[in-house]
């Protein structure tokens, strides 16, 4: 998933403070999940920022919606007759759900309402770590599941730095080493040769680093 | 400024931490709110009662390791934390909002926790969003 967390609270009021009618879109998918833009977040947010505005003595009517994803347009229509009613709306999607908000609505502000975080997952109740970077070029075959990319402080691909200590990153102690999960994996899996073969210089082209990418399936195109 | 005679208090508490006596809210109007388990406080229901005109909010829950659902009181006061954290942010107060370790059995601390409350009340003041709008 994408995770989020959500934009202090003041901040978001600041955002909004010019418009008298607000419209507060969660997206029920991966902010759900993380606990920054679900339909609790938005009730919890509308009703925060009420209390904000009248201690102000500012008026301000708060609509509250949550749709299922803001990053599908077939979704995003549920949201028409919302968004027309109302001067702006806060989304509590990920960056590219207030930029399809964006997008499909032209005319109307869309205010970012969370700070887009990482790709990743849930590791226990509560606690969110970051697994991919979408590299576009992924090796997890190699390193039997675990991404040396994305959870080697240092990104090494061809075996570990030699500074973690008892399983732990020298750089951050409370971060598990990588490369001590993928060797101990590897183990397990009995695919410890995996280690011999030499890992060439990552070409990042794939990457953010080589510009925006866009992902095309012709397959699906009419 | 006063904006009404007596505090308004909303009490939020689980079946077995809390039960009404006769004389239990002189001087206040209280609200009650019965949970099954005190892991029911949600932080949006606390944001509502000051929504609706609470200048303070109580939640009542088990003793601890006294909950018949194991965690119910931890998660009620973690959303109590959470949720104190954003009343300060907002200027509300988060003294406005408490949680207690309360037993059914024992009303005379109870009577002590809304007596003190009301105390707390005269220094922090009435709900301030509520000034300007009722």
């Amino acid at each position: 998933m994408i995770t989020a967390s959500q934009k202090p609270i003041n901040e978001i009021a600041e955002l909004v403070e010019p418009y008298k009618k607000v419209l507060i879109l969660g997206c029920g998918t991966c902010v759900k999940t993380c606990f920054a833009g679900g339909e609790d977040e938005v009730a919890v947010l509308a009703s925060v920022l009420r209390l904000k505005f009248k201690k102000m003595a500012r008026s301000i009517e708060i609509e509250e919606l949550t749709i299922e994803r803001q990053c599908e347009n077939e979704f995003i229509q549920e949201a028409s007759s919302g968004v027309d009613r109302n001067d702006a709306i806060l989304s509590l999607a990920c960056g590219a759900g207030v930029q399809a908000m964006a997008k499909r609505f032209a005319k109307k502000v869309v205010l970012p309402g969370v700070n887009t975080s990482f790709i990743g997952i849930q590791e226990s109740p509560g606690i969110f770590t970051e697994e991919c970077s979408g590299c576009g070029n992924c090796g997890l075959a190699t390193f039997g599941g675990i991404c040396p990319v994305t959870r080697c402080s240092k990104k090494l691909l061809n075996g570990p730095c030699g500074g973690s200590q008892k399983g732990l990153c020298e750089i951050d102690p409370d971060t598990p080493c990588a490369w001590h999960l993928i060797i101990e994996r590897l183990t397990t899996l009995g695919q410890l040769d995996n280690l011999k073969t030499y890992i060439p210089p990552k070409n990042w082209n794939t990457s953010l680093s080589g510009g925006p990418r866009k992902l095309i399936r012709e397959d699906h195109i009419i | 400024m006063k904006i009404h005679n007596k505090p308004k208090l909303t009490l939020f508490h689980c079946l077995n931490s809390f039960k009404e006596t006769a004389s239990m809210f002189d001087g206040c109007e209280v609200k009650t709110v019965k949970m099954a388990c005190s892991s029911m406080t949600k932080d949006v229901h606390l944001l509502r009662a000051f929504e609706s005109g609470a200048d303070a909010v109580l939640v009542l829950v088990c003793r601890e390791k006294a909950c018949r659902y194991a965690e119910g009181s931890i998660r009620a006061e973690k959303r109590v934390n959470y949720v104190k954290t954003i009343l300060d942010d907002i200027g509300m107060d988060g003294k406005r909002l408490n949680i207690f370790n309360t037993s059914s059995k024992d009303s005379g601390s109870i009577n002590d926790i809304i007596k003190k409350t009301l105390l707390e009340l005269e220094i922090i003041g009435p709900n301030p969003a509520l000034n300007h709008f009722n």
